[in-house]
């Protein structure tokens, strides 16, 4: 069962679009496989909505009056030429059927999740039974990849000066704190030191970012995660 | 309520616009967002040219992507504004990173359910009415409930997280429990 999960503050920056994009994917491949999650936020996506189209009903009456002299005498856009230019084509945008998208690393084939699918993948690199591909999201600081360990293989005891992600895609590993699955959302920052290893092997999707060029905006947002230990 | 949205009036333009592209009922809809759009992406984009993009971009999406809609799976402000937020985090991307691509629909996807299929209609309500008796309980009761039920942290995460002892978190919990059971009835068990 799925036992970390994004924090409510994550959740609602994501719902709101203030993540990168990078963030924001990994919480939601993780809200694909985790209904609690998906649940949450469906319900503050219409709470935001709610607040954001609510008011201001007073204020919008005087423009639904069929007359062009009012809207004309709003701000900057003519409305009624946008109006016109958007809707001259009754075109509607074609519905693309998803299909899978595999990717292999060692001979083992993985279905890419959905919010993968069209962003770049680099060259794999090889180090010992771990294999790594970047996803090239030009992020500056915050780097992104799809992380492969070998049955019996892991990564070396670390620190992050800033923060790291692992999100479990496939397979199952293990810490000093416990045993992680499919779909756990596993956020650290400096003051943890791990040593997952992987006995049975696994996919992992990391996010971490360089702790030189740390960015006041996410560093901010991150804070709630320095108190909550795992 | 006075300002109350209405809800079934933007639903139903909005399946009017996508099952007989319907301009009338685009135009009542363009009306009721396009300035509400407007603000909302002043706020995020510096620019003016930007900001009106917001709208021209979101609203040619109505326009176009009105079939996606799904009135079983949330109210029309939420379709509309989820098409607000892709629109903006995408320019967002393209104005920061010098890259197009687009990625807000893989991420947000507006063909997909946006509530979970395996909850059922009687489940969404009689959580939308626990959910508002939480939120009458007292801010340290109501933080501890919402991260114990709703979160699924343990105690000694919460006791951790909120820096209290884990006596005053269970206590807390117990004392929230009480008031819940005597807002929600007898059934509620």
């Amino acid at each position: 069962m799925i036992k970390h999960h994004p924090t409510f503050e994550l959740l609602k920056s994501f719902v709101d679009g203030e993540l990168p994009a990078s963030l924001s994917a990994g919480i939601a491949i993780h809200a694909d496989m985790c209904a609690v999650c998906q649940h949450q936020i469906a319900q503050l996506t219409e709470q935001v909505a709610e607040a954001s189209f609510e008011f201001e009903e007073a204020f919008l009456d005087r423009f639904i009056v069929d007359s062009n002299d009012d809207i004309e005498d709003m701000p900057v856009i003519n409305f009624d030429q946008m109006i016109d230019d958007i809707t001259a084509s009754n075109a509607l945008t074609e519905t693309v059927v998803k299909t899978e998208k595999q990717i292999s690393f060692n001979e083992q084939s993985y279905t890419l999740p959905n919010a993968l699918h069209n962003m770049d993948l680099g060259r794999t690199t090889h180090i010992g039974k771990l294999s790594r591909a970047r996803i090239q999201l030009d992020e500056n600081e915050i780097h992104t990849s799809l992380l492969h360990i070998q049955p019996g293989g892991g990564v070396p005891e670390h620190t992050h000066k800033g923060f790291e992600l692992t999100l479990l895609l496939d397979g199952s590993f293990e810490d000093e704190n416990g045993q992680y699955v499919k779909g756990d959302f596993i956020m650290l920052n400096g003051d943890h030191q791990h040593h997952p290893i992987s006995p049975e092997g696994c996919l992992c999707y990391t996010v971490a970012n360089d702790a030189l060029h740390f960015t006041q905006g996410i560093n901010k947002l991150l804070n709630p995660i320095g108190s909550f230990i795992y | 309520m006075p300002n109350e949205i209405d809800h079934s009036q933007l639903c139903l333009k909005l399946k009017a616009v996508a099952q007989s592209r319907d301009k009338q009922a685009f135009t009542v809809l363009f009306k009721f967002f396009a300035t509400k759009i407007l603000r909302i992406a002043r706020g995020k984009f510096p620019n003016e040219a930007q900001a009106n993009e917001v709208v021209q971009e979101t609203m040619s999406n109505v326009w176009r992507k009105a079939h996606l809609f799904n009135a079983d799976k949330g109210a029309a402000t939420t379709w509309v504004y989820t098409v607000m937020r892709n629109v903006t985090f995408d320019m967002l991307r393209k104005i920061k990173g010098n890259k197009e691509d687009n990625l807000s629909d893989d991420i947000w996807p507006m063909a997909e359910s946006m509530v979970s299929e395996t909850d059922n209609y009687e489940d969404h309500l009689a959580q939308d009415n626990l959910l508002s008796v939480i939120d009458t309980l007292p801010e340290a009761q109501k933080e501890v409930v919402k991260g114990f039920y709703l979160m699924e942290m343990s105690q000694e995460q919460l006791a951790t997280k909120l820096n209290l002892p884990l006596g005053t978190i269970k206590s807390r919990l117990r004392l929230a429990l009480a008031k819940l059971k005597v807002q929600l009835g007898e059934d509620h068990d």
